[in-house]
Parts: C-alpha cells; sequence; structure tokens
C-alpha cells in the first residue's frame, strides 16, 4: 500500500511539474510526511496546488480527491453489487473491508478514511436486510449527507446492455434544480467532486465514452449511466444505458463527517421502518375492528332482550 | 419502480385515519390517542432544520476555486421538465435520457473546441466496465428475444393468410354456386324459348339435343331404355368404360388405396414395429375408455 502511494504521489508530482518547468526551476524539498512549503490537508491541496507552486500568481488547479468506498456488515447482494458497480465507475476510488454498522461507525470511518488518504467516503449502510443508506462524507471536516437508496438496479442487469471503457472520464449533466436551494448546491458540488475522475489520473483513459444523469424528480435525485454511442459524428450520437441505476432521497446532512450539527432535515422523509408499520397496522386493524364489532353485537344483545313470543307455546301440547 | 412514492404515502394515512376516526366513534373509550403520535406527517414537518447558512458556509469551505477549468468538472446544467410525471416509467426515462444526450452535445461541443479528443477511436481497446463474457450474455439475451419476436410475427401471419385463404374458398364457392345456377337458368330459358317458338313439338330435331333425357316433357328423369354396353349405374353412358380418361380415374383411385393399405410384397416386414412407431400412438383412441363413460354413467 505504502509503496503505491508513494509512486502515486511522485507520478503527480512529475505530472503537475512538467508544464511549469520553465518557471518554475526548483522543485520543492520532499519530507517524510509530504511537501515542506506545500498545504497538508487534502482540502488545502485541492483549493490550491499546494505543491506545484504558480505559474505568474494564479494557482494551478489539481484534482486530488480520492473516494473511500465501503458498505457496512450483513449487506445485501444486491447492494454489495451497487457498491462494486460504483466502485467499477470510479478509478479515483478506494475499496475497503466491510464496516460493523454500529452507534461509533463515524468515527472508525472517519479513521479508515484518514489510513487511506482519502478525502471524501461512501458509506452503502444495511438495515434490516432491506434498506440502503447511503452516506457521502466529505472527511475530515465535513459535511456529510445520508439518503435513502430506492429502485436500485445493478450493472449486472441484462436489460442494461450498454458497456464503456473502464476509467474514461464521465460527463456530469445536473437539471437545473439544483440550483435552486442551498442543500441541492451542496449535494451538487459533493456529487461533482465525487464521481468525478480527476483529470490525468493514472487509471483514467483520455476518452469520454459515458455520461451520467442526475435529475431531481420529486425531491429525489435520480442517478442514471448512459454509453455515449458514436455512430459519425455528435448529431447521429445515440446513448445507451449502462447502469446502475438508483434513486436517493437525501435524509440529513450534517456538519461534520459522519456526524455534528445537522444542518438539514428532510421534511418529508418517512423511514421505510414507519412505512412498514403503518401497513402492518392496517393490516392488524381488520382484525380487531371484527372482534370489536362482534362484542359490541353481543352487548347489544344482553341490553336489548327480545320480548317473549307470546305466541310460542300456541302449537305445543 | 421500486421506491415509495409520496402521493401512496398520502394515501394510506388517509386510510389510516379515517379507519381510526371511525373506531374511536364507536369505541367505549379505551384511548387509543398514543397511536396517533406514531402516524408519520405526510405534509413536510414543521420541525425539520434547514440552517441555509451553515449550508452555504460548507458549500463554500468545501467547493473548488470558482475559476476552475470546465475540463476538471465536465458538468453541464440543463432545464428540467417542469410537470414530469415520476410513477410514469416510459416519461421519466425519456426525461433522463434527452437530459444526457442534451449534456452530452453541450459537452461535446465544449471539448472539442478546446481539440480534447472526445470519442473513442475504433482501434482503441482497453478494459470495460462490463466484462466480455457478461457481454456475451448480454448479446445472447437480445438474440433470443429477436427470435421471439420474429416466431411471434410469423405465428400471426400464418394466422392471417389462413383466414385470407378462407375467404377466398368461400367467395370462390359462392361464384361456382352462382355460375351453376346461371347455367341451368339460361338453359331452361332457352329451352322454353325454343318450345314457344314451336321446336320442342317436333321429335325428330329434338334427337340432336337430348336434354330430356329422350322423355320430352319428362325433364331430368332417366330414360328407362335399356342402353347397350352400360351398365345401370352408368351416368356416362359407357365412356368411362370406353375412353382412356376414366380408366386412369379408376386407376388413380386404386394407386391411392395401394398406397394407403399396400399393395403386394411381404407384409411381415410391414407390421413390425421400428423404431419410429414404437411410441407412435396416434392409432388409439384416446382418453375415451369405457370406464370414463362408467363413471360419467354413475
Amino acid at each position: 500500500m505504502g509503496k503505491k502511494r508513494k509512486l502515486g504521489q511522485q507520478a503527480e508530482v512529475a505530472e503537475a511539474a512538467t508544464p511549469e518547468e520553465v518557471s518554475a526551476p526548483q522543485r520543492p524539498k520532499r519530507t517524510l510526511l509530504g511537501w515542506k512549503d506545500g498545504a497538508v490537508g487534502p482540502v488545502q491541496e485541492n483549493s490550491s496546488s499546494g505543491a506545484a507552486g504558480a505559474r505568474g500568481g494564479v494557482p494551478v488547479f489539481r484534482n486530488k480527491e480520492k473516494v473511500l468506498i465501503t458498505c457496512s456488515r450483513r449487506i445485501m447482494s444486491r447492494y454489495r453489487h451497487l457498491m462494486l458497480n460504483v466502485v467499477s465507475l470510479l478509478p479515483h476510488c478506494k475499496k475497503d473491508n466491510k464496516v460493523e454498522s454500529k452507534s461509533s461507525k463515524g468515527a472508525t470511518l472517519n479513521e479508515l478514511v484518514e489510513l487511506r488518504n482519502c478525502s471524501y467516503c461512501m458509506f452503502f449502510e444495511c438495515r434490516k436486510q432491506k434498506d440502503l443508506y447511503l452516506w457521502m462524507a466529505k472527511c475530515p471536516n465535513g459535511p456529510s449527507v445520508k439518503f435513502l437508496v430506492n429502485a436500485v438496479h445493478t450493472m449486472e442487469e441484462l436489460k442494461l446492455t450498454g458497456n464503456h471503457l473502464k476509467g474514461s472520464r464521465p460527463i456530469l449533466t445536473f437539471t437545473t434544480n439544483f440550483n435552486k436551494d442551498p442543500h441541492w448546491m451542496l449535494l451538487k458540488e459533493m456529487i461533482t467532486q465525487i464521481f468525478e475522475t480527476p483529470k490525468d489520473h493514472r487509471k483514467s483513459k483520455p476518452f469520454h465514452d459515458h455520461v451520467f444523469a442526475f435529475a431531481i424528480v420529486d425531491d429525489h435525485i435520480w442517478f442514471r449511466n448512459y454509453q455515449i454511442v458514436n455512430q459519425g459524428g455528435i448529431e447521429e450520437t445515440t446513448l445507451v444505458e449502462v447502469g446502475p441505476r438508483f434513486c436517493l432521497n437525501p435524509i440529513k446532512i450534517f456538519g461534520g463527517s459522519f456526524g455534528g450539527p445537522t444542518l438539514y432535515e428532510n421534511p418529508f422523509y418517512i423511514s421505510p421502518n414507519q412505512i412498514r408499520a403503518l401497513e402492518k397496522k392496517k393490516k392488524a386493524g381488520k382484525y380487531a375492528t371484527k372482534v370489536k364489532a362482534k362484542t359490541r353485537r353481543k352487548m347489544h344483545e344482553l341490553e336489548n332482550p327480545l320480548e317473549p313470543d307470546e305466541f310460542a307455546d300456541l302449537w305445543r301440547e | 419502480m421500486g421506491g415509495i412514492r409520496r402521493e401512496d404515502l398520502f394515501l394510506g394515512k388517509e386510510d389510516f385515519m379515517g379507519r381510526n376516526d371511525d373506531e374511536s366513534e364507536s369505541e367505549l373509550g379505551s384511548g387509543s390517542d398514543s397511536e396517533s403520535e406514531e402516524v408519520p406527517s405526510s405534509e413536510p414537518s414543521k420541525r425539520a432544520i434547514y440552517n441555509r447558512e451553515g449550508i452555504l458556509e460548507k458549500l463554500e469551505d468545501i467547493s473548488w476555486p470558482e475559476n476552475v477549468d470546465w475540463i476538471h468538472k465536465l458538468a453541464v446544467d440543463l432545464e428540467e421538465d417542469k410537470d414530469l410525471d415520476v410513477n410514469d416509467d416510459i416519461v421519466r426515462e425519456l426525461a433522463f435520457y434527452t437530459q444526457a444526450l442534451e449534456g452530452t452535445r453541450q459537452a461535446y461541443a465544449k471539448l472539442h473546441s478546446q481539440g480534447v479528443a472526445f470519442f473513442r477511436p475504433p482501434d482503441y481497446y482497453a478494459e470495460m466496465v462490463k466484462t466480455d463474457s457478461h457481454m456475451l450474455k448480454v448479446k445472447g439475451r437480445l438474440l433470443e428475444q429477436k427470435k421471439k419476436i420474429e416466431e411471434a410475427e410469423e405465428r400471426k401471419k400464418a394466422r392471417e393468410s389462413k383466414k385470407m385463404a378462407k375467404e377466398v374458398q368461400a367467395v370462390k364457392l359462392k361464384e361456382r354456386a352462382k355460375q351453376k345456377k346461371e347455367d341451368i337458368e339460361s338453359v331452361k330459358k332457352w329451352r322454353k324459348q325454343r318450345q314457344r317458338s314451336g321446336f320442342g313439338a317436333d321429335k325428330g330435331e329434338d334427337l340432336g339435343f337430348n336434354f330430356d333425357g329422350g322423355g320430352g316433357g319428362g325433364g331430368f328423369e332417366r330414360s328407362k331404355k335399356k342402353r347397350p354396353g352400360v351398365a345401370p349405374g352408368d351416368r356416362s353412358g359407357g365412356s368411362a368404360k370406353r375412353n382412356v380418361g376414366g380408366k386412369e380415374k379408376a386407376n388413380r383411385k386404386r394407386e391411392r388405396r395401394d398406397s394407403k393399405f399396400g399393395y403386394g410384397g411381404r407384409k411381415g416386414l410391414k407390421k413390425q414395429n421400428n423404431a419410429a412407431t414404437t411410441d407412435d400412438l396416434r392409432g388409439f383412441n384416446k382418453g375415451d375408455f369405457s370406464s370414463k363413460k362408467r363413471k360419467k354413467n354413475l
């Protein structure tokens, strides 16, 4: 692992340094933990070009987001496959072992993210073998979002017939209602940073042959992935769906990563547990009303007894 | 598609509430108020936290610098359909498709103007997201579907052509019947005309066209005269025996019978079963056993 990381960093530095070799003659000195005069945290690395120096005072931007993807224990196979699909779509991600979904998972995950040198974390949490929750967290300073995932279709489904290069950079398309509210804006920014493969990433490929569609419909974020089929020119281009498909229902946005103050709460959100309880109660109510009606009838009969029939003994001898 | 729509929840809630009300009316007061607290709200809850400033602050914290090149983001914003019905799968998927397609076109224009390669050249092979074996499966499924559709279409066509043939046949039969009727009519007419003009009385001339079978006014009645060399039931007047066509006709019948029942050769081999006929039970009467009949009678 350590070796890999070193290589990656060296490659990045080499790439970054090449364009401005003329203007920046000396490289910053390297220490064991990073660069001497560069910023250490990944946030700063992203916002300004930490080590690579400046060209005429304008900081060169480098996208260095790395995403840790993991899931909870006892996750359903379908959801695990969804996670693996997402892993195959993001060449800049690192997959980690399953994490126990306890109340202390936030701390564990934060530690894990730091260990793996990542700036984002996607955590697929499966509860009750039924419900999938997806956490997207910017580490270590937040924010983090918790989604409920609905309508999951994995890439393995045979009706999704497209295919595309592994690691080619996707085109992200958003609907304009992402710019309407602050929380959607935040989600859009996070999604962009997570799902866009960094330019010149070593595992990325230099062509564009798939497109992600993020759309807000009915206060849910719908995700689709299409292959761009080249049929000789952009006008004749068609799309074929590759998958996966899912629909994200935002539940809460927190200030920190996997915790912290709540910034947003979905007012429409009803947990699947409540929905199931409701259905159960509806079913249970049917029997209860029947029993109640029976007792009521009995009480009524007892209270209002029939008058004795005066002709009852007429034919008896 | 999965996912629980809010409308469903509305409905569910209303049902639930309605039932609850009935209950509380009918009940003698066994206090079921605690239930109502658990009823999930379908309207936006008032207590939901929405810290706009906090969110915007966080957004500023995490967002990339303003002047970041578009090539890093590759994000395209597109106008959405305002009144999109979520529950209509086809409409919804179409909306996503058009969004993606329009986004692709815009991105292509931008990238093209920057001189960045967009499409993958046909000779560029690299690892794909889905494996070849999986794509083989996909292909197999597509082919199977295509075959199924073709077969169904063929069946439909055959059915239609059969129907057509039946109609054509019916028309033909009708036409034939009509033709026959017309012929008979014309003959009758001709005969009447002949009678009216007085030729009918003359028997000597009548012999030439012996339509009445020689019986004068007897119509199509058979003549009682014995015909030489002609069998009693022979309507062809002995021509069947004489000419070649008749002989052929008889032969044809014989041939058919020969082909059906066999003629000549050793009989033993024909009556044995062979591999093809062992399981062939077509000749047997299926399902018409006497035991069944007895059962029915009982």
